[in-house]
């Protein structure tokens, strides 16, 4: 009868020694993912959104380059016709805002080709830039620099 | 029975603090890769070298359009020379170093033989007639640690005259002439309006031209149908002159001309 309270005894505080190593096994490894989780600085999301933003508007310009628009209406000063290209070719929900500069850096694009209002450019902290170069047009070498800002709304 | 048990305890919190240590070095080393490219602005370079690529394209079709309009031959060497320094302006601070091959001596291009000098060719004044431009242009950019990336470019206008056609009956007394226009990549030019084309009989330019565009299946290819009226007599040459959108020019000759009664 006391061999087999005894040998009960022995059995019960061996189980609960291996519960209590299993306690601090289990504590030791979360302790070590906790430990990371806390010195593990996620990137934020900003620059992935402008190369992506970046991406978007160098294809667009570059298309409307293909189609043989762009030169025309930058050296025949057609702002308008190139705010709606880049309106109709851009995600409804990008914004956008566009300067034509000669290869000394002069503005040459009156007026401010934008789209959507100057708030959100000013708010956004994710601006993507674009910088484009069209050498000439026709038979002419005079190169422009377009510079072209891209928010999401 | 003890030290058995105490043993064992051991081990397990051993393995438990060796496997956290596994954790944590294997997540470091993997977090390292994964924001490595994050923290790298590739797309930016990307971006410059397409940007340059192309510019460089439409600079050889621009030298291209001025040297078929003056036949200026070092028109596109001059542009070259100066755009290598404009790109520099353009991209301070990249490291951007452009150099350039222009094209010389007989080469072919998209199935023609042309012969180039300081990158450009024409043959004009024959049935089929051509302007091309041709260079290799070699980039580098320092801060991207990019040296040695060439590309070629082409700029190319083919103009064919298919046929050209007197019809002689006294109810329409007519030059009709069927050309088909090609450019580079021998596409073909679909765009061009009346204002494009220029026309000359027997050296003379008619006062008045229309012009049709259609796919033909005669010719299965995109036909520009040329339209003289009032012509009373067989003319000795036709001549049509070219101008695409792009400004590129190029002149087509026949002396072969067939006449129809009907």
């Amino acid at each position: 009868m006391t061999k087999a309270k005894q040998a009960q005894n022995q059995r019960s505080s061996k189980g609960q020694m291996r519960v209590i190593e299993a306690v601090m096994a289990s504590l030791i490894v979360v302790s070590a993912i906790a430990f990371l989780y806390l010195f593990a600085a996620t990137p934020s999301s900003q620059p992935q959104e402008t190369s992506e933003l970046e991406k978007i508007g160098h294809n667009v310009l570059h298309d409307i380059d293909e189609q043989g628009l762009l030169a025309r209406f930058v050296y025949r000063s057609e702002w308008a016709n190139l705010t709606s290209a880049l309106i109709v070719s851009l995600p409804t929900n990008v914004y956008f805002n566009m300067s034509v500069y000669d290869v000394n850096g002069n503005p040459l694009s009156h007026p401010l080709m934008q789209y959507g209002n100057q708030q959100i450019f000013d708010s956004s902290k994710a601006v993507a830039s674009v910088s484009y170069i069209v050498p000439g047009y026709q038979t002419s070498y005079t190169p422009r620099i377009l510079v072209l800002k891209l928010v999401r709304g | 029975m003890r030290l058995v048990r105490e043993k064992k305890g051991q081990f397990i919190v051993i393995a438990a603090l060796l496997l956290s240590i596994m954790i944590i070095a294997v997540s470091t080393v993997i977090y390292g890769t994964v924001t490595y490219y994050r923290q790298e602005r590739w797309e930016e370079y990307v971006t410059i070298v397409d940007s340059i690529k192309t510019a460089s394209c439409n600079l050889l079709q621009v030298g291209l359009a001025n040297y078929t309009q003056t036949l200026n031959q070092t028109v596109l060497r001059d542009y070259f020379n100066q755009w290598i320094r404009d790109v520099r302006k353009a991209y301070p601070g990249f490291g951007v170093d452009l150099s350039y091959n222009l094209a010389s001596g007989i080469r072919s291009a998209y199935g023609v033989s042309l012969n180039y000098s300081l990158g450009l060719a024409r043959t004009w004044n024959q049935r089929v007639s051509f302007s091309a431009s041709d260079a290799t242009v070699n980039l580098d950019i320092a801060s991207a640690g990019l040296a040695g990336y060439s590309f070629s470019s082409h700029a190319f206008l083919k103009m064919n005259i298919r046929d050209a056609v007197w019809y002689s009956k006294e109810s329409r007394r007519c030059v009709v002439i069927y050309v088909s226009v090609d450019k580079e990549g021998s596409e073909a030019v679909v765009n061009l309006q009346k204002s494009n084309f220029g026309v000359k009989l027997s050296d003379v330019t008619p006062p008045n031209f229309s012009v049709k565009r259609y796919y033909s299946r005669t010719y299965s290819c995109f036909i520009y149908e040329i339209q003289v009226n009032s012509i009373d007599a067989l003319p000795s040459s036709v001549e049509v002159a070219l101008q695409d959108t792009r400004g590129i020019k190029t002149v087509s000759y026949t002396t072969s001309i067939q006449q129809s009664s009907g």
